[in-house]
C-alpha cells in the first residue's frame, strides 16, 4: 500500500518535471527564436531603408549630374555653325562641373570625345536604345586607360564630326566618385553594397568581392541557413531582379550572419545590394537569449525546488497522518475487540453464580419433600441470585467502568455476610475440581465497615475463581482475612484480603500486565481455561480506583499465586447486640494454629473459656483427660480436614469414649449437605461454616446453650418512641399513603399527608417554622417529583429548611441514591416500606437515641 | 379462606407482608382497599393515550403498592413495565399485558375473600 502511494508520488514527481522542464525549454526556445524573428525584421525594417536612404542618394546624386549635364547643355545648346566654339564652350562647361570627360555619343553607339581620353560603354545596348529613345541614362563604362567610369547621358543633339547628329552629350566621372559619393564601401562600417546588373556582373564591388558577377559570389560564399542554399538564395534574388522588386533576406557567410537587401536604381539597369553584418547585433541578440534561457531555467529550477520542498513537507505530513491513522485504527481495532470480549467474559462472570442456582434448583427439586434441604439450597439460590443481580448491575455501570465514573454505593457491610456469602458462591466449583478450600480469618476488631457489598464480593469472587480456574484438581487453595489499624486513623481499618493458590502460577511478562484490559497468559498450559481476562481489570480498578486501596501479585510458574488486596475502610458504629454465651470450657481443634489462636481468642471475647489443639489424636486424649473433671469440655468444635485422623473419625472416637452428652461440632468452609450424612452417623451435632468470625461462632453456638437460652433471648426489636414527632409524607398514592400511615402513627409520630410534591412543598411553607421535624419524599409523583420539591423546601430560606428529608423509592440504583444526596436529601430508603429503617434513620437525623 | 390463601391465590409472600405491617388486622384492611386502588386505571389510560411519561409513574406507582403489600407477581410483572418505559419509552404491551393478567388474579383473589368476609 505505501509503497504503491510512494511509487505514485514519484512517477507524478518525475512527470512534473519532466513536463516543467518541457515547458520552460519550449518557452525559452520560443522566445529566442522570437526574438531572432523580431532581429530580423528589425534588420529587413532598417536594411529597407537604409537601401532606400541609399538608392535615393544614388537617385539624387545621378539626377544632380544629370541636371549638370543638361545645364552644360542649356548653356550651350546645338547650334549652327562653328563647332569649334561650341565643343569648347562644353569642354569648359563640363569642366567647372567637375566631369573628367566629355563626349557626344551618336546614334550608332561610337563615342565622339570632347575631352578626356576614348570611353567605352561596358554594356551598351540598353543604353544606345534607351537614349535613342530619348531621355536621361546613366551607365558605366571605361577608358581607354582601363579605368571604370560612370557616364551620365542627356539627349541632345550635336553636330558630330562626320555630319552625324549625336543622340546624346555624355559627361563621365571615375567610378570611385560614385563610390565615394554612396559611401559604399566604408571600411568599417557594418554595411556595405555593391552595385550590380541584371545579369549579376558588378557595376560597383566594395568588400572582398573579386568575381566578375554576383550570382557567382552568393553561390562560393553563403552558407546554408534555415535549410536554404547558396543556390536558393541567388535563384530568389534573380527572380525579384527579373520581376523588378526588392528582396530582402538573412543570409550566412563565414559562419557570420548578414542581411541583404536588394533594390533597383533609378536612371539605369542597375541595382544595389545592401549587405549588413549582423555582428554586434547577434551578439546582443545571443545574449538576450542566453540571459532568457538562463532565467527560464532558473524560474523552473526555483519552482522545481519549491514543488520538491512542498512535496517532500506533504510526504512527511502525510505519513505522520498516515501513522496517526494506523494508531486510531489499532485503538478502534482493541475497542471494538475489547467490546465483544466484553460481552464473552460478562457472560463467564455471570455463569458461575447461574450455575449455582441451576444445580441448587435441581438439588431442591430433587428433594422436594425434605424441607430442611430445600432450605438450604434455597438459601444458596438465594446468595447467588444476589451475587448474579450485582453482576448484572455491573453490565450496566461497565460503561462508568470504561469512562471512570463508577460510584460505590457505600453502606455498612458485615465481613462475615461477605465471607459467608462468597464462600458458598464458590464451594460448587471447589468441590467440582475436588481442591482444598481454606478460609482464614484473625485478628478481627471490626466485623462491620463501610463499603460497598457488590464490589467487594465481585473482587473476591474475581481472585477466587482465577485461583480456582488455574489450580489443578487437588489443588489447594486459601483465602485469608485479617485486620490491622489502620494509617487512616482509629475511625479506619486496614482491612487484608489475601487468596493463594498451588496452581500453575504466572510468568513475570504476565504479571506485568495482568491488570491491562483482556489479559490472559497466553500459553498452551491456559488455552483449554475459559474467560477473557476482564476480571482482573475490574478489580483492580475497583480496589485501587475506586475503593483507593492496593492490590499486589505475587506468583511463580508452577508453584502458584498469592494476591494480596489491602483496603482502608471506616468501621461502623453498629448496635451490635450483646453477644454473651456462658462460660463454657470448649476445645477447638484445627490443623492451622493461626485459626485456633484467632477463634480461641474471638471465643474468649464472648465469654467462652476455649482451648485448641492442632490434631484430632491429641484432641481424643485431651477431652478423655479431663472426662468427669469439674473442667470438662463442654462442647468441641472439630475441623472436618484434619491430618492423621480426621474430624469425623475423632468425633466418633470421643462419641465412643464420651457417650452423647458433649455437642460436638463440624467446622468446615465446605458445604454440610455433601458431608452431613456420614457425619451424624459418626455423632456429630451441627456445623458451623467457615470463617469463623465473632458473630458466626456466637450464632453457631447459641442453640446449644439449652437450658440457659432464656438469658440470651432474641434481641428485642428496637422501637423507638416517637410521641411528638410531625413528619410530612408526600406520597401520591392513597394506599401506600395508609399503610406509611398506619405503620408510622404506631410509632406514635403525627403524619400529615402531601398528595405530591407541589403540595408538600406548599404545605411546608405554610407550616409555622419548627412545625415538621421531618419530611418522607416519594419521588414518583405528579405535578412535582421529590427531587423538585426538596429543591424547594430547601430553597424556601425558611429557619427550618435543613430539616431532615427522607427519600422513599422503590428504585434502588446508586444513581437514584446519588441524585437523592446530591439534590440535598439526607437519605434514601427503599420501598416497600420498612418501619424499622424509617426509625434507625429518623432517630439518626432527628437526634434521638 | 384464610389471608394466608387469599395471599397463595394471588402470588403474594403472606409472611413477608405480615412481617412488615405486623397485624392481621392492617394486613386485612390494606388487602381489601387495593380494590380501589386507581394506578392500573390511570396506566391504561396513559398507555392508549401514548403518554409513557405518565404511565411510567402509575406503574411505578403500582409496583410501590404491591411491594408495599407484598404482591409479589404482580410487583415483578409491573417492575419489568416500569423499567421498559424508564425514560419515556415505548413499552413492549406484551408486559403491559403480563400487568393486567397478574393484576386481575389479584383483583380476583381479594374479591374472593371479600365476598366470603361478607
Amino acid at each position: 500500500m505505501k509503497s504503491k502511494i510512494m511509487r505514485f508520488l514519484i512517477a507524478s514527481l518525475a512527470l512534473l518535471v519532466a513536463v516543467s522542464v518541457a515547458v520552460f525549454g519550449l518557452l525559452a526556445y520560443s522566445m529566442s527564436s522570437r526574438s531572432a524573428q523580431t532581429i530580423d525584421s528589425v534588420g529587413a525594417f532598417y536594411m529597407s531603408t537604409t537601401s532606400d536612404r541609399l538608392s535615393k542618394h544614388f537617385e539624387t546624386t545621378v539626377v544632380l549630374r544629370l541636371d549638370q549635364v543638361e545645364a552644360i547643355i542649356e548653356a550651350c545648346p546645338p547650334r549652327e555653325g562653328s563647332q569649334t566654339a561650341l565643343r569648347s564652350a562644353l569642354v569648359a562647361s563640363a569642366k567647372a562641373r567637375g566631369f573628367e570627360y566629355l563626349a557626344l555619343y551618336s546614334e550608332t553607339g561610337k563615342f565622339n570625345m570632347l575631352d578626356g581620353s576614348e570611353l567605352a560603354v561596358t554594356d551598351p545596348e540598353p543604353f544606345l536604345r534607351s537614349l535613342n529613345e530619348g531621355g536621361k541614362k546613366v551607365a558605366v563604362g571605361s577608358d581607354a586607360a582601363g579605368n571604370s567610369v560612370v557616364l551620365f547621358a542627356v539627349d541632345a543633339q550635336y553636330q558630330m564630326a562626320a555630319g552625324e547628329v549625336s543622340t546624346a552629350l555624355v559627361a563621365a566621372l571615375p567610378v570611385q566618385y560614385v563610390q565615394q559619393t554612396l559611401s559604399l564601401d566604408e571600411g568599417d562600417s557594418e554595411i556595405y553594397s555593391h552595385i550590380i546588373r541584371q545579369d549579376g556582373s558588378f557595376v560597383i564591388r566594395s568588400g572582398g568581392a573579386y568575381r566578375e558577377n554576383y550570382f557567382d559570389r552568393i553561390r562560393g560564399t553563403f552558407d546554408e541557413l534555415n535549410g536554404k542554399g547558396a543556390d536558393a538564395y541567388a535563384q530568389e534574388l534573380e527572380e525579384s531582379i527579373v520581376n523588378g522588386e526588392d528582396y530582402s533576406a538573412v543570409i550566412k557567410i563565414n559562419g557570420e550572419r548578414r542581411h541583404l537587401y536588394c533594390t533597383q536604381l533609378a536612371y539605369s539597369e542597375w541595382h544595389l545590394v545592401t549587405i549588413m553584418l549582423y555582428g554586434t547585433l547577434d551578439k546582443e541578440v545571443g545574449n538576450l537569449t542566453a540571459y532568457q534561457m538562463w532565467a527560464a531555467f532558473g524560474s523552473c529550477g526555483v519552482i522545481l525546488t519549491l514543488l520538491l520542498v512542498i512535496f517532500f513537507i506533504y510526504m512527511r505530513m502525510s505519513s505522520q497522518q498516515m501513522e496517526g491513522l494506523k494508531l486510531a485504527r489499532k485503538e478502534a481495532l482493541r475497542a471494538s475487540q475489547a467490546k465483544s470480549e466484553f460481552l464473552s467474559n460478562m457472560s463467564h462472570d455471570i455463569r458461575t453464580p447461574m450455575n449455582a442456582i441451576v444445580g441448587m434448583t435441581a438439588i431442591a427439586t430433587a428433594n422436594i419433600d425434605n424441607p430442611d434441604q430445600v432450605q438450604n439450597c434455597l438459601k444458596k439460590i438465594t446468595l447467588s441470585s444476589r451475587h448474579l443481580l450485582g453482576l448484572i448491575n455491573d453490565v450496566l455501570d461497565m460503561a462508568k467502568i470504561e469512562s471512570g465514573k463508577m460510584t460505590l454505593n457505600v453502606d455498612q457491610v458485615s465481613l462475615r455476610e461477605v465471607m459467608d456469602s462468597i464462600v458458598c458462591i464458590v464451594q460448587p466449583q471447589v468441590r467440582a475440581k475436588h481442591q482444598s478450600f481454606n478460609v482464614n480469618i484473625h485478628d478481627i476488631t471490626a466485623e462491620n465497615v463501610l463499603c460497598d457489598s457488590v464490589r467487594l464480593n465481585q473482587v473476591l469472587l474475581n481472585l477466587l475463581s482465577n485461583a480456582i480456574k488455574f489450580t489443578p484438581d487437588h489443588g489447594e487453595i486459601r483465602l485469608s482475612l485479617y485486620e490491622e489499624p489502620s494509617p487512616k486513623g482509629d475511625g479506619y481499618v486496614r482491612v487484608h484480603l489475601q487468596v493463594k493458590d498451588n496452581g500453575i502460577g504466572m510468568s513475570d511478562e504476565f504479571q506485568a500486565k495482568i491488570f491491562d484490559s483482556f489479559a490472559r497468559e497466553d500459553s498452551a498450559r491456559v488455552h483449554h481455561t475459559e474467560g477473557t481476562g476482564l476480571g482482573m481489570a475490574i478489580t483492580r480498578y475497583i480496589v485501587v480506583e475506586a475503593m483507593k486501596g492496593s492490590i499486589e501479585v505475587e506468583s511463580h510458574q508452577g508453584k502458584g499465586t498469592e494476591f494480596n488486596v489491602t483496603l482502608d475502610l471506616e468501621k461502623t458504629e453498629v448496635q451490635e447486640t450483646e453477644m454473651i454465651l456462658p462460660n463454657w470450657n470448649m476445645l477447638v481443634v484445627d490443623d492451622d494454629q493461626q485459626l485456633c489462636e484467632s477463634t480461641a481468642a474471638a471465643l474468649k471475647s464472648i465469654g467462652i473459656c476455649a482451648e485448641w489443639t492442632l490434631s484430632g489424636e491429641s484432641a481424643v486424649k485431651m477431652v478423655l483427660a479431663r472426662k468427669d473433671r469439674p473442667d470438662e469440655y463442654q462442647i468441641i468444635l472439630l475441623d472436618w480436614r484434619l491430618p492423621g485422623m480426621s474430624g469425623i473419625q475423632t468425633a466418633r472416637e470421643i462419641r465412643e469414649q464420651m457417650g452423647d452428652s458433649i455437642p460436638i461440632l463440624l467446622i468446615s468452609a465446605y458445604d454440610w449437605s455433601e458431608i452431613e450424612e456420614e457425619a451424624k452417623a459418626a455423632g456429630v451435632n451441627g456445623f458451623i461454616s467457615k470463617p469463623l468470625f465473632k458473630s458466626t461462632l456466637f450464632y453457631g453456638l447459641r442453640d446449644y446453650v439449652h437450658t440457659e437460652t432464656a438469658e440470651v433471648a432474641e434481641p428485642e426489636e428496637h422501637m423507638p418512641d416517637f410521641a411528638g414527632v410531625r413528619v410530612l409524607l408526600a406520597e401520591d398514592n392513597d394506599l401506600n399513603w395508609e399503610i406509611a400511615e398506619a405503620l408510622l402513627t404506631d410509632l406514635g409520630m403525627e403524619l400529615d399527608w402531601a398528595e405530591n410534591g407541589e403540595i408538600c412543598a406548599e404545605k411546608f411553607k405554610a407550616s409555622p417554622e419548627g412545625y415538621y421535624h421531618a419530611v418522607l419524599m416519594d419521588l414518583r409523583m405528579p405535578v412535582k417529583n421529590g427531587y423538585e420539591a426538596t429543591a424547594a423546601i430547601r430553597s424556601s430560606g425558611r429557619a427550618d429548611a435543613n430539616l431532615p428529608i427522607i427519600a422513599m423509592t422503590a428504585d434502588a440504583f446508586s444513581e437514584d441514591i446519588q441524585r437523592c444526596l446530591a439534590c440535598g436529601m439526607n437519605a434514601h430508603v427503599a420501598k416497600p416500606i420498612d418501619v424499622q429503617e424509617i426509625a434507625r434513620l429518623l432517630e439518626k437525623f432527628l437526634g434521638r437515641e | 379462606m384464610t389471608l394466608k390463601e387469599c395471599y397463595a391465590a394471588l402470588g403474594g409472600n403472606y409472611e413477608d407482608v405480615l412481617g412488615r405491617l405486623r397485624a392481621e388486622r392492617l394486613v386485612q384492611k390494606f388487602l381489601l382497599k387495593f380494590l380501589d386502588d386507581k394506578s392500573l386505571a390511570l396506566l391504561e389510560e396513559s398507555l392508549e393515550k401514548g403518554d409513557y411519561e405518565t404511565a411510567f409513574r402509575a406503574s411505578h406507582t403500582l409496583k410501590g403498592v404491591c411491594q408495599n403489600l407484598g404482591f409479589s407477581e404482580l410487583a415483578a410483572s409491573s417492575e419489568a413495565l416500569t423499567e421498559a418505559m424508564r425514560g419515556g419509552k415505548a413499552p413492549d404491551m406484551a408486559l403491559a399485558e403480563a400487568v393486567k393478567a397478574d393484576y386481575q388474579k389479584v383483583i380476583g383473589a381479594v374479591s374472593a375473600y371479600q365476598a366470603e368476609l361478607g
